[in-house]
Protein backbone atom coordinates (compact mmCIF):
# COMPACT_ATOMS: atom_id res chain seq x y z
CA UNK A 1 0.00 0.00 0.00
CA UNK A 2 1.30 3.47 -0.89
CA UNK A 3 0.93 6.32 1.56
CA UNK A 4 0.55 9.91 0.39
CA UNK A 5 3.57 12.15 0.71
CA UNK A 6 1.57 14.85 2.45
CA UNK A 7 0.24 12.48 5.07
CA UNK A 8 3.69 11.10 5.76
CA UNK A 9 5.10 14.61 6.14
CA UNK A 10 2.36 15.36 8.65
CA UNK A 11 3.31 12.27 10.66
CA UNK A 12 6.89 13.45 10.92
CA UNK A 13 5.77 16.18 13.31
CA UNK A 14 5.07 13.55 15.95
CA UNK A 15 8.39 11.74 15.96
CA UNK A 16 12.11 12.09 15.27
CA UNK A 17 12.32 9.69 12.33
CA UNK A 18 9.83 8.03 10.03
CA UNK A 19 10.49 4.84 8.08
CA UNK A 20 8.66 2.09 6.27
CA UNK A 21 8.80 -1.51 7.50
CA UNK A 22 7.27 -4.02 5.12
CA UNK A 23 6.40 -7.40 6.59
CA UNK A 24 3.94 -10.15 5.81
CA UNK A 25 2.16 -8.07 3.18
CA UNK A 26 1.71 -5.04 5.48
CA UNK A 27 3.62 -1.75 5.25
CA UNK A 28 4.07 -0.67 8.84
CA UNK A 29 5.08 2.93 9.48
CA UNK A 30 7.97 2.95 11.92
CA UNK A 31 8.04 6.04 14.09
CA UNK A 32 11.21 6.49 16.09
CA UNK A 33 10.96 8.76 19.10
CA UNK A 34 7.17 9.13 19.11
CA UNK A 35 6.20 11.77 21.62
CA UNK A 36 3.44 10.45 23.88
CA UNK A 37 0.75 12.60 25.52
CA UNK A 38 1.41 14.33 28.83
CA UNK A 39 1.07 12.01 31.78
CA UNK A 40 2.55 9.00 30.01
CA UNK A 41 5.55 7.09 31.26
CA UNK A 42 7.78 6.91 29.33
CA UNK A 43 7.14 10.14 27.51
CA UNK A 44 8.80 8.97 24.30
CA UNK A 45 9.03 5.56 22.67
CA UNK A 46 9.22 3.94 19.26
CA UNK A 47 6.01 2.96 17.52
CA UNK A 48 4.66 1.08 14.56
CA UNK A 49 1.55 2.47 12.97
CA UNK A 50 -0.53 0.01 11.00
CA UNK A 51 -3.21 2.12 9.32
CA UNK A 52 -4.85 -0.86 7.62
CA UNK A 53 -7.06 -3.56 9.17
CA UNK A 54 -5.04 -5.98 11.25
CA UNK A 55 -5.98 -8.68 13.74
CA UNK A 56 -9.58 -7.58 13.73
CA UNK A 57 -8.93 -3.87 14.26
CA UNK A 58 -9.39 -1.16 11.59
CA UNK A 59 -5.93 0.11 12.52
CA UNK A 60 -3.34 -0.55 15.18
CA UNK A 61 -0.64 1.36 17.03
CA UNK A 62 2.15 -0.82 18.41
CA UNK A 63 4.59 0.61 20.93
CA UNK A 64 8.08 -0.51 21.87
CA UNK A 65 7.08 -0.69 25.53
CA UNK A 66 4.02 -0.88 27.70
CA UNK A 67 3.14 2.68 28.68
CA UNK A 68 1.72 3.90 32.00
CA UNK A 69 -0.92 6.59 31.62
CA UNK A 70 -3.68 8.25 33.65
CA UNK A 71 -6.24 5.87 32.14
CA UNK A 72 -5.98 2.10 32.41
CA UNK A 73 -5.56 0.29 29.13
CA UNK A 74 -6.23 -3.27 28.11
CA UNK A 75 -2.79 -4.28 26.83
CA UNK A 76 -3.83 -7.23 24.73
CA UNK A 77 -0.64 -7.25 22.70
CA UNK A 78 2.50 -8.08 24.63
CA UNK A 79 5.75 -9.06 22.96
CA UNK A 80 4.26 -9.42 19.49
CA UNK A 81 7.11 -9.82 17.09
CA UNK A 82 7.16 -7.45 14.12
CA UNK A 83 10.30 -6.56 12.21
CA UNK A 84 12.36 -8.75 14.53
CA UNK A 85 11.45 -6.66 17.57
CA UNK A 86 8.85 -7.07 20.28
CA UNK A 87 5.88 -4.72 20.47
CA UNK A 88 2.98 -3.86 22.74
CA UNK A 89 -0.46 -2.51 22.00
CA UNK A 90 -3.64 -1.79 23.89
CA UNK A 91 -7.07 -2.53 22.60
CA UNK A 92 -8.51 0.52 20.88
CA UNK A 93 -10.95 0.45 18.00
CA UNK A 94 -10.78 3.56 15.82
CA UNK A 95 -13.75 4.13 13.55
CA UNK A 96 -13.17 7.20 11.42
CA UNK A 97 -14.29 7.92 7.88
CA UNK A 98 -11.26 8.28 5.57
CA UNK A 99 -8.84 9.44 8.23
CA UNK A 100 -5.37 10.73 7.44
CA UNK A 101 -2.43 8.87 8.95
CA UNK A 102 -2.01 11.59 11.57
CA UNK A 103 -5.68 11.37 12.49
CA UNK A 104 -5.32 7.63 13.01
CA UNK A 105 -2.26 8.16 15.16
CA UNK A 106 -3.87 10.86 17.28
CA UNK A 107 -7.01 8.80 17.71
CA UNK A 108 -4.92 5.95 19.14
CA UNK A 109 -2.90 8.26 21.37
CA UNK A 110 -6.09 9.78 22.72
CA UNK A 111 -6.59 6.49 24.48
CA UNK A 112 -3.94 7.59 26.94
CA UNK A 113 -5.62 10.88 27.81
CA UNK A 114 -9.30 10.16 28.15
CA UNK A 115 -11.56 7.43 29.31
CA UNK A 116 -13.41 5.40 26.66
CA UNK B 1 26.34 -43.99 12.48
CA UNK B 2 25.84 -47.75 12.48
CA UNK B 3 24.56 -49.06 9.21
CA UNK B 4 22.37 -51.55 11.12
CA UNK B 5 20.45 -48.88 12.96
CA UNK B 6 18.98 -47.31 9.86
CA UNK B 7 18.81 -50.37 7.66
CA UNK B 8 15.02 -50.40 7.91
CA UNK B 9 14.75 -46.90 6.50
CA UNK B 10 16.95 -47.53 3.48
CA UNK B 11 13.93 -46.86 1.24
CA UNK B 12 14.52 -43.16 1.99
CA UNK B 13 17.48 -43.26 -0.39
CA UNK B 14 21.16 -44.04 -0.32
CA UNK B 15 22.11 -40.52 0.76
CA UNK B 16 19.29 -40.16 3.27
CA UNK B 17 21.38 -40.76 6.38
CA UNK B 18 23.91 -38.15 5.36
CA UNK B 19 21.23 -35.65 4.37
CA UNK B 20 19.35 -36.18 7.62
CA UNK B 21 22.48 -35.81 9.71
CA UNK B 22 23.37 -32.47 8.09
CA UNK B 23 19.99 -30.80 8.68
CA UNK B 24 19.41 -28.44 11.56
CA UNK B 25 15.92 -28.68 13.02
CA UNK B 26 14.27 -26.09 15.20
CA UNK B 27 11.45 -27.05 17.55
CA UNK B 28 9.53 -24.30 19.29
CA UNK B 29 7.46 -25.75 22.10
CA UNK B 30 8.44 -29.03 23.75
CA UNK B 31 5.07 -29.96 25.19
CA UNK B 32 2.61 -32.56 24.05
CA UNK B 33 3.31 -32.16 20.35
CA UNK B 34 6.94 -31.11 20.48
CA UNK B 35 8.00 -33.97 22.72
CA UNK B 36 6.69 -36.51 20.21
CA UNK B 37 8.54 -34.73 17.42
CA UNK B 38 11.81 -34.67 19.34
CA UNK B 39 11.57 -38.40 20.02
CA UNK B 40 10.84 -39.32 16.44
CA UNK B 41 13.50 -37.09 14.93
CA UNK B 42 16.08 -38.57 17.26
CA UNK B 43 15.07 -42.09 16.28
CA UNK B 44 15.31 -41.27 12.60
CA UNK B 45 18.84 -39.95 12.94
CA UNK B 46 18.67 -36.16 13.02
CA UNK B 47 21.74 -34.79 14.76
CA UNK B 48 21.36 -31.04 14.95
CA UNK B 49 18.68 -29.41 17.04
CA UNK B 50 17.69 -25.94 18.19
CA UNK B 51 15.06 -26.18 20.94
CA UNK B 52 12.95 -23.63 22.77
CA UNK B 53 10.69 -24.03 25.79
CA UNK B 54 10.60 -22.02 28.99
CA UNK B 55 8.29 -24.31 30.92
CA UNK B 56 8.77 -27.06 33.51
CA UNK B 57 6.97 -30.37 33.85
CA UNK B 58 3.72 -30.22 35.82
CA UNK B 59 1.33 -32.92 36.94
CA UNK B 60 -1.15 -32.04 34.22
CA UNK B 61 1.53 -32.67 31.56
CA UNK B 62 1.97 -36.34 32.45
CA UNK B 63 -1.00 -37.44 30.39
CA UNK B 64 0.92 -36.54 27.22
CA UNK B 65 4.47 -35.28 27.62
CA UNK B 66 6.70 -37.92 26.03
CA UNK B 67 9.68 -38.71 28.22
CA UNK B 68 8.38 -37.06 31.39
CA UNK B 69 7.86 -39.03 34.60
CA UNK B 70 6.33 -38.41 38.02
CA UNK B 71 9.80 -37.67 39.35
CA UNK B 72 10.07 -34.81 36.89
CA UNK B 73 6.99 -33.19 38.39
CA UNK B 74 8.53 -33.27 41.85
CA UNK B 75 11.83 -32.02 40.51
CA UNK B 76 10.20 -29.34 38.32
CA UNK B 77 12.33 -30.57 35.46
CA UNK B 78 12.43 -28.16 32.53
CA UNK B 79 10.77 -29.55 29.42
CA UNK B 80 13.94 -28.58 27.61
CA UNK B 81 15.86 -31.05 29.75
CA UNK B 82 13.39 -33.85 28.96
CA UNK B 83 13.90 -33.18 25.25
CA UNK B 84 17.68 -33.07 25.53
CA UNK B 85 17.82 -36.36 27.40
CA UNK B 86 15.56 -37.94 24.80
CA UNK B 87 17.88 -36.84 22.02
CA UNK B 88 21.16 -37.72 23.74
CA UNK B 89 19.79 -41.13 24.72
CA UNK B 90 19.46 -41.99 21.05
CA UNK B 91 22.09 -39.73 19.50
CA UNK B 92 24.97 -39.24 21.94
CA UNK B 93 26.90 -37.17 19.40
CA UNK B 94 24.02 -34.86 18.61
CA UNK B 95 24.47 -31.11 18.67
CA UNK B 96 21.61 -29.71 20.75
CA UNK B 97 21.29 -25.99 21.39
CA UNK B 98 18.52 -25.53 23.92
CA UNK B 99 17.00 -22.32 25.21
CA UNK B 100 14.75 -22.20 28.27
CA UNK B 101 13.08 -19.06 27.05
CA UNK B 102 10.68 -17.86 24.40
CA UNK B 103 12.25 -18.01 20.97
CA UNK B 104 11.62 -14.31 20.51
CA UNK B 105 14.07 -13.61 23.32
CA UNK B 106 16.89 -15.42 21.50
CA UNK B 107 15.87 -15.62 17.86
CA UNK B 108 19.28 -15.87 16.19
CA UNK B 109 19.93 -19.62 16.64
CA UNK B 110 16.56 -20.48 15.11
CA UNK B 111 17.55 -18.74 11.89
CA UNK B 112 20.27 -21.30 11.25
CA UNK B 113 17.72 -24.08 10.86
CA UNK B 114 16.44 -25.51 7.61
CA UNK B 115 13.19 -26.74 9.15
CA UNK B 116 11.26 -25.30 12.09
CA UNK B 117 8.48 -27.13 13.87
CA UNK B 118 5.97 -24.83 15.54
CA UNK B 119 4.26 -26.54 18.47
CA UNK B 120 2.72 -23.45 20.00
CA UNK B 121 -0.76 -22.82 21.24
CA UNK B 122 -1.83 -19.54 19.68
CA UNK B 123 -2.56 -18.25 16.20
CA UNK B 124 -0.42 -15.21 16.91
CA UNK B 125 2.47 -17.44 17.91
CA UNK B 126 2.13 -19.34 14.66
CA UNK B 127 1.97 -16.16 12.64
CA UNK B 128 5.15 -14.87 14.23
CA UNK B 129 7.01 -18.09 13.60
CA UNK B 130 5.92 -18.21 9.99
CA UNK B 131 7.05 -14.64 9.44
CA UNK B 132 10.47 -15.45 10.91
CA UNK B 133 10.72 -18.56 8.75
CA UNK B 134 9.95 -16.61 5.60
CA UNK B 135 12.37 -13.88 6.53
CA UNK B 136 15.22 -16.26 7.26
CA UNK B 137 14.34 -18.93 4.71
CA UNK B 138 13.22 -21.97 6.66
CA UNK B 139 10.53 -24.55 6.00
CA UNK B 140 7.85 -24.13 8.66
CA UNK B 141 5.80 -27.09 9.89
CA UNK B 142 2.97 -26.30 12.27
CA UNK B 143 0.97 -28.68 14.39
CA UNK B 144 -1.87 -28.10 16.79
CA UNK B 145 -4.90 -29.78 18.27
CA UNK B 146 -7.98 -28.81 20.19
CA UNK B 147 -11.12 -30.37 21.60
CA UNK B 148 -14.37 -28.57 20.86
CA UNK B 149 -17.69 -28.82 22.57
CA UNK B 150 -18.55 -30.16 26.00
CA UNK B 151 -21.66 -32.23 25.34
CA UNK B 152 -20.23 -34.11 22.34
CA UNK B 153 -16.50 -33.42 22.19
CA UNK B 154 -14.83 -33.21 18.83
CA UNK B 155 -11.09 -33.60 18.48
CA UNK B 156 -9.57 -31.55 15.70
CA UNK B 157 -6.08 -30.65 14.63
CA UNK B 158 -3.86 -29.62 11.79
CA UNK B 159 -0.46 -30.16 10.24
CA UNK B 160 0.66 -27.38 7.95
CA UNK B 161 3.74 -26.98 5.81
CA UNK B 162 4.63 -23.44 4.75
CA UNK B 163 7.80 -23.12 2.68
CA UNK B 164 9.67 -20.12 1.28
CA UNK B 165 8.23 -19.35 -2.13
CA UNK B 166 5.17 -21.48 -1.50
CA UNK B 167 1.72 -20.81 -0.12
CA UNK B 168 1.60 -19.45 3.40
CA UNK B 169 -0.85 -20.14 6.21
CA UNK B 170 -2.97 -17.19 5.11
CA UNK B 171 -3.00 -18.35 1.50
CA UNK B 172 -4.12 -21.78 2.67
CA UNK B 173 -6.95 -20.30 4.72
CA UNK B 174 -5.67 -21.39 8.11
CA UNK B 175 -4.62 -18.01 9.49
CA UNK B 176 -7.27 -15.33 9.17
CA UNK B 177 -7.76 -11.89 10.66
CA UNK B 178 -10.96 -13.15 12.31
CA UNK B 179 -9.14 -15.91 14.15
CA UNK B 180 -6.41 -13.53 15.28
CA UNK B 181 -8.99 -10.97 16.38
CA UNK B 182 -11.00 -13.52 18.37
CA UNK B 183 -7.83 -14.72 20.02
CA UNK B 184 -6.78 -11.18 20.87
CA UNK B 185 -10.19 -10.53 22.40
CA UNK B 186 -9.70 -13.54 24.70
CA UNK B 187 -6.24 -12.51 25.82
CA UNK B 188 -5.72 -13.62 29.38
CA UNK B 189 -8.94 -15.57 29.43
CA UNK B 190 -8.09 -18.33 26.99
CA UNK B 191 -8.06 -20.98 29.70
CA UNK B 192 -6.50 -24.42 29.35
CA UNK B 193 -7.12 -26.24 26.12
CA UNK B 194 -7.87 -29.95 26.38
CA UNK B 195 -4.84 -31.98 25.30
CA UNK B 196 -4.40 -35.73 24.99
CA UNK B 197 -1.54 -37.91 23.83
CA UNK B 198 -2.91 -39.81 20.88
CA UNK B 199 -3.93 -36.86 18.65
CA UNK B 200 -0.59 -35.28 19.45
CA UNK B 201 1.05 -38.49 18.31
CA UNK B 202 -0.87 -38.57 15.04
CA UNK B 203 -0.12 -34.94 14.30
CA UNK B 204 3.54 -35.17 15.30
CA UNK B 205 4.08 -38.30 13.24
CA UNK B 206 2.47 -36.69 10.21
CA UNK B 207 4.63 -33.61 10.68
CA UNK B 208 7.79 -35.66 11.02
CA UNK B 209 6.85 -37.51 7.85
CA UNK B 210 6.61 -34.19 6.02
CA UNK B 211 10.02 -33.19 7.37
CA UNK B 212 11.70 -36.40 6.29
CA UNK B 213 10.23 -35.91 2.84
CA UNK B 214 11.56 -32.35 2.73
CA UNK B 215 15.03 -33.62 3.55
CA UNK B 216 15.12 -36.68 1.30
CA UNK B 217 12.28 -36.18 -1.22
CA UNK B 218 11.74 -39.93 -0.97
CA UNK B 219 8.15 -39.58 -2.25
CA UNK B 220 9.40 -37.49 -5.20
CA UNK B 221 6.44 -35.15 -4.69
CA UNK B 222 8.48 -32.00 -4.12
CA UNK B 223 5.81 -30.64 -1.81
CA UNK B 224 6.02 -26.89 -1.16
CA UNK B 225 2.95 -26.62 1.04
CA UNK B 226 0.49 -28.81 2.91
CA UNK B 227 -2.59 -28.30 5.04
CA UNK B 228 -3.74 -31.55 6.58
CA UNK B 229 -6.73 -31.67 8.90
CA UNK B 230 -7.07 -34.26 11.63
CA UNK B 231 -10.50 -35.48 12.67
CA UNK B 232 -10.00 -37.27 15.96
CA UNK B 233 -13.53 -38.63 16.05
CA UNK B 234 -13.30 -40.22 12.61
CA UNK B 235 -9.60 -40.99 13.06
CA UNK B 236 -8.67 -39.47 9.72
CA UNK B 237 -6.09 -37.08 8.36
CA UNK B 238 -7.14 -35.42 5.14
CA UNK B 239 -6.18 -32.47 3.00
CA UNK B 240 -8.08 -29.37 4.05
CA UNK B 241 -11.10 -28.42 1.97
CA UNK B 242 -9.89 -24.81 1.86
CA UNK B 243 -6.79 -25.99 0.02
CA UNK B 244 -8.85 -27.75 -2.60
CA UNK B 245 -10.84 -24.61 -3.28
CA UNK B 246 -8.03 -22.12 -3.75
CA UNK B 247 -6.22 -21.47 -6.98
CA UNK B 248 -2.67 -22.69 -6.51
CA UNK B 249 -0.46 -19.78 -7.39
CA UNK B 250 2.14 -17.67 -5.67
CA UNK B 251 1.90 -16.32 -2.17
CA UNK B 252 0.60 -12.78 -2.03
CA UNK B 253 1.55 -12.22 1.61
CA UNK B 254 5.30 -12.72 1.50
CA UNK B 255 7.60 -11.28 -1.11
CA UNK B 256 10.96 -12.67 -2.18
CA UNK B 257 12.49 -9.36 -1.23
CA UNK B 258 11.36 -9.59 2.39
CA UNK B 259 14.31 -11.71 3.46
CA UNK B 260 17.07 -10.89 5.86
CA UNK B 261 17.21 -8.49 8.74
CA UNK B 262 14.46 -5.88 8.47
CA UNK B 263 15.50 -2.75 6.68
CA UNK B 264 13.78 0.47 7.54
CA UNK B 265 13.35 2.61 4.48
CA UNK B 266 13.46 6.19 5.70
CA UNK B 267 10.56 8.28 4.48
CA UNK C 1 32.78 -14.90 12.04
CA UNK C 2 31.13 -17.92 10.43
CA UNK C 3 28.61 -17.26 7.70
CA UNK C 4 26.06 -19.36 5.88
CA UNK C 5 24.25 -18.71 2.64
CA UNK C 6 20.59 -19.67 2.20
CA UNK C 7 18.40 -19.65 -0.86
CA UNK C 8 15.06 -21.15 -1.72
CA UNK C 9 14.78 -24.28 -3.80
CA UNK C 10 12.99 -22.29 -6.47
CA UNK C 11 15.80 -19.77 -6.78
CA UNK C 12 18.42 -22.53 -6.87
CA UNK C 13 16.50 -24.28 -9.64
CA UNK C 14 16.24 -21.03 -11.60
CA UNK C 15 19.98 -20.44 -11.28
CA UNK C 16 20.92 -24.00 -12.24
CA UNK C 17 18.59 -23.93 -15.21
CA UNK C 18 20.19 -20.76 -16.48
CA UNK C 19 23.80 -21.66 -15.80
CA UNK C 20 23.51 -25.06 -17.47
CA UNK C 21 22.25 -23.60 -20.75
CA UNK C 22 24.76 -23.65 -23.54
CA UNK C 23 26.17 -20.38 -24.77
CA UNK C 24 27.03 -19.68 -28.41
CA UNK C 25 30.74 -19.39 -27.64
CA UNK C 26 31.43 -19.29 -23.87
CA UNK C 27 32.19 -22.60 -22.18
CA UNK C 28 30.45 -21.49 -19.01
CA UNK C 29 27.71 -19.11 -18.02
CA UNK C 30 27.87 -16.45 -15.35
CA UNK C 31 25.18 -14.61 -13.46
CA UNK C 32 24.59 -12.31 -10.54
CA UNK C 33 22.51 -13.21 -7.54
CA UNK C 34 21.35 -10.73 -4.94
CA UNK C 35 20.86 -11.18 -1.24
CA UNK C 36 20.57 -9.55 2.14
CA UNK C 37 22.22 -10.16 5.43
CA UNK C 38 20.57 -11.86 8.34
CA UNK C 39 21.70 -11.82 11.93
CA UNK C 40 24.16 -9.05 11.06
CA UNK C 41 26.12 -11.08 8.56
CA UNK C 42 25.94 -14.57 10.02
CA UNK C 43 23.47 -15.34 7.26
CA UNK C 44 23.27 -14.28 3.64
CA UNK C 45 19.76 -14.77 2.25
CA UNK C 46 19.63 -14.78 -1.52
CA UNK C 47 16.43 -13.60 -3.14
CA UNK C 48 16.81 -12.99 -6.89
CA UNK C 49 18.94 -13.88 -9.87
CA UNK C 50 20.02 -11.92 -12.90
CA UNK C 51 20.90 -13.87 -16.00
CA UNK C 52 23.52 -12.19 -18.17
CA UNK C 53 22.29 -11.91 -21.76
CA UNK C 54 24.24 -13.86 -24.36
CA UNK C 55 25.41 -10.74 -26.14
CA UNK C 56 27.05 -9.36 -23.00
CA UNK C 57 29.74 -12.04 -23.01
CA UNK C 58 33.15 -11.47 -24.59
CA UNK C 59 34.57 -14.21 -26.77
CA UNK C 60 37.77 -15.19 -24.96
CA UNK C 61 38.90 -18.79 -25.53
CA UNK C 62 41.46 -18.48 -22.75
CA UNK C 63 38.78 -18.55 -20.06
CA UNK C 64 35.51 -20.37 -19.47
CA UNK C 65 33.48 -17.18 -19.60
CA UNK C 66 34.19 -13.49 -19.75
CA UNK C 67 31.51 -10.86 -19.34
CA UNK C 68 31.77 -7.48 -20.98
CA UNK C 69 31.54 -3.90 -19.80
CA UNK C 70 27.79 -3.73 -20.31
CA UNK C 71 27.21 -6.58 -17.86
CA UNK C 72 29.57 -5.08 -15.32
CA UNK C 73 28.00 -1.66 -15.64
CA UNK C 74 24.59 -3.18 -15.12
CA UNK C 75 25.84 -4.92 -11.99
CA UNK C 76 27.33 -1.75 -10.54
CA UNK C 77 24.17 0.19 -11.21
CA UNK C 78 22.08 -2.56 -9.65
CA UNK C 79 24.17 -2.47 -6.49
CA UNK C 80 23.83 1.30 -6.31
CA UNK C 81 20.06 1.14 -6.75
CA UNK C 82 19.77 -1.49 -4.03
CA UNK C 83 21.50 0.63 -1.42
CA UNK C 84 18.32 1.59 0.47
CA UNK C 85 17.52 -2.06 1.08
CA UNK C 86 21.16 -3.17 1.57
CA UNK C 87 20.93 -5.87 -1.06
CA UNK C 88 24.37 -7.18 -1.92
CA UNK C 89 25.52 -8.80 -5.15
CA UNK C 90 27.19 -12.15 -5.70
CA UNK C 91 28.96 -13.26 -8.86
CA UNK C 92 27.80 -16.81 -9.52
CA UNK C 93 28.81 -19.53 -11.92
CA UNK C 94 28.78 -23.31 -12.22
CA UNK C 95 31.50 -25.92 -12.37
CA UNK C 96 30.16 -28.89 -14.29
CA UNK C 97 31.27 -31.63 -11.89
CA UNK C 98 29.98 -33.14 -8.66
CA UNK C 99 31.41 -32.37 -5.26
CA UNK C 100 32.60 -29.26 -3.51
CA UNK C 101 33.76 -26.70 -6.06
CA UNK C 102 36.87 -24.62 -5.55
CA UNK C 103 37.99 -21.50 -7.28
CA UNK C 104 40.02 -22.26 -10.38
CA UNK C 105 43.22 -20.34 -11.01
CA UNK C 106 41.33 -18.03 -13.33
CA UNK C 107 38.45 -17.64 -10.87
CA UNK C 108 40.74 -16.62 -8.03
CA UNK C 109 42.62 -14.20 -10.26
CA UNK C 110 39.69 -12.56 -11.99
CA UNK C 111 36.56 -12.58 -9.89
CA UNK C 112 37.76 -11.03 -6.61
CA UNK C 113 38.83 -7.98 -8.62
CA UNK C 114 35.16 -7.10 -8.95
CA UNK C 115 34.58 -6.85 -5.24
CA UNK C 116 36.15 -3.50 -4.41
CA UNK C 117 33.92 -1.94 -7.05
CA UNK C 118 30.81 -3.49 -5.55
CA UNK C 119 31.87 -2.43 -2.08
CA UNK C 120 32.43 1.12 -3.21
CA UNK C 121 28.88 1.20 -4.60
CA UNK C 122 27.41 -0.03 -1.34
CA UNK C 123 29.54 -0.37 1.76
CA UNK C 124 26.66 -1.49 3.95
CA UNK C 125 25.81 -4.67 2.08
CA UNK C 126 27.59 -7.99 1.83
CA UNK C 127 28.90 -9.00 -1.59
CA UNK C 128 30.75 -12.03 -2.81
CA UNK C 129 31.27 -14.99 -5.03
CA UNK C 130 29.39 -18.25 -5.30
CA UNK C 131 30.44 -21.27 -7.28
CA UNK C 132 27.98 -24.11 -7.70
CA UNK C 133 28.63 -27.62 -8.86
CA UNK C 134 26.07 -30.18 -9.97
CA UNK C 135 25.42 -31.21 -6.36
CA UNK C 136 27.33 -28.78 -4.16
CA UNK C 137 28.42 -25.19 -3.75
CA UNK C 138 30.96 -22.88 -2.20
CA UNK C 139 30.82 -19.22 -1.36
CA UNK C 140 33.02 -16.36 -0.34
CA UNK C 141 31.54 -13.31 1.33
CA UNK C 142 32.93 -9.82 1.83
CA UNK C 143 31.01 -8.51 4.80
CA UNK C 144 30.65 -4.72 5.23
CA UNK C 145 33.96 -3.26 6.20
CA UNK C 146 35.95 -6.40 5.39
CA UNK C 147 38.84 -6.07 2.97
CA UNK C 148 38.98 -9.78 2.30
CA UNK C 149 36.50 -12.63 2.07
CA UNK C 150 35.49 -15.30 4.48
CA UNK C 151 34.56 -18.64 3.00
CA UNK C 152 31.04 -19.57 4.00
CA UNK C 153 30.54 -22.61 6.21
CA UNK C 154 27.66 -23.87 4.12
CA UNK C 155 25.20 -23.10 1.40
CA UNK C 156 21.66 -24.21 2.28
CA UNK C 157 19.04 -24.88 -0.37
CA UNK C 158 15.65 -24.59 1.27
CA UNK C 159 13.71 -26.64 -1.22
CA UNK C 160 12.84 -30.29 -1.70
CA UNK C 161 15.12 -32.04 -1.08
CA UNK C 162 16.89 -29.71 1.29
CA UNK C 163 20.51 -29.22 0.31
CA UNK C 164 23.19 -28.50 2.89
CA UNK C 165 26.48 -27.94 1.10
CA UNK C 166 29.08 -27.77 3.82
CA UNK C 167 32.65 -26.66 3.46
CA UNK C 168 34.57 -29.94 3.56
CA UNK C 169 37.21 -29.05 6.13
CA UNK C 170 34.64 -27.67 8.58
CA UNK C 171 32.60 -30.91 8.71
Amino acid sequence: MEYSKEELEELKHYCTKLSLLPEGGVNFIYMEGLRLPAGCTPSVCDALLCPVPKDGYPSRLYLSTEVKSPYTQNWNVRNFRIGEKNWFAFSRRIELANPTLAQVLVAHLTGFTRDK
Amino acid sequence: MSTDRYSRQSFLGASAEAMISRCTIGIVGLGGGGSHIVQQLAHIGFQRFVLYDDDVVEESNLNRLIGATSADVLAETPKLHIAKMMIYGLQPAASVRGFACKWQEKPEPLRECQIVFGCVDSYKGREELEIACRRYLMHYIDIGMDVYGKERPVIGGQVILSSPGGLCMRCMGFLTDDKLAQEAALYGNAGHHPQVVWPNGVLASTAVGLAVDLVTNWTCRGRSHAYLVYDGNDATVKESITLRNIKIGTCSHFSDSDVGDPILVEL
Amino acid sequence: MSTEIKLSGGLHAEIMHDLTRTHPFAAERVGFVFGRMGSHGRLILLNRFHSIPDDQYVDDPAVGARIGEEALTWAMQAVYQCRPTREGIFHIHLHGHKGEPQMSRVDSHEIPRLLPGFQSMDRDAAHGIIILSLDHGSGWVWLPGDKGPCQVDSINIIGVPIGVFEQEEKR
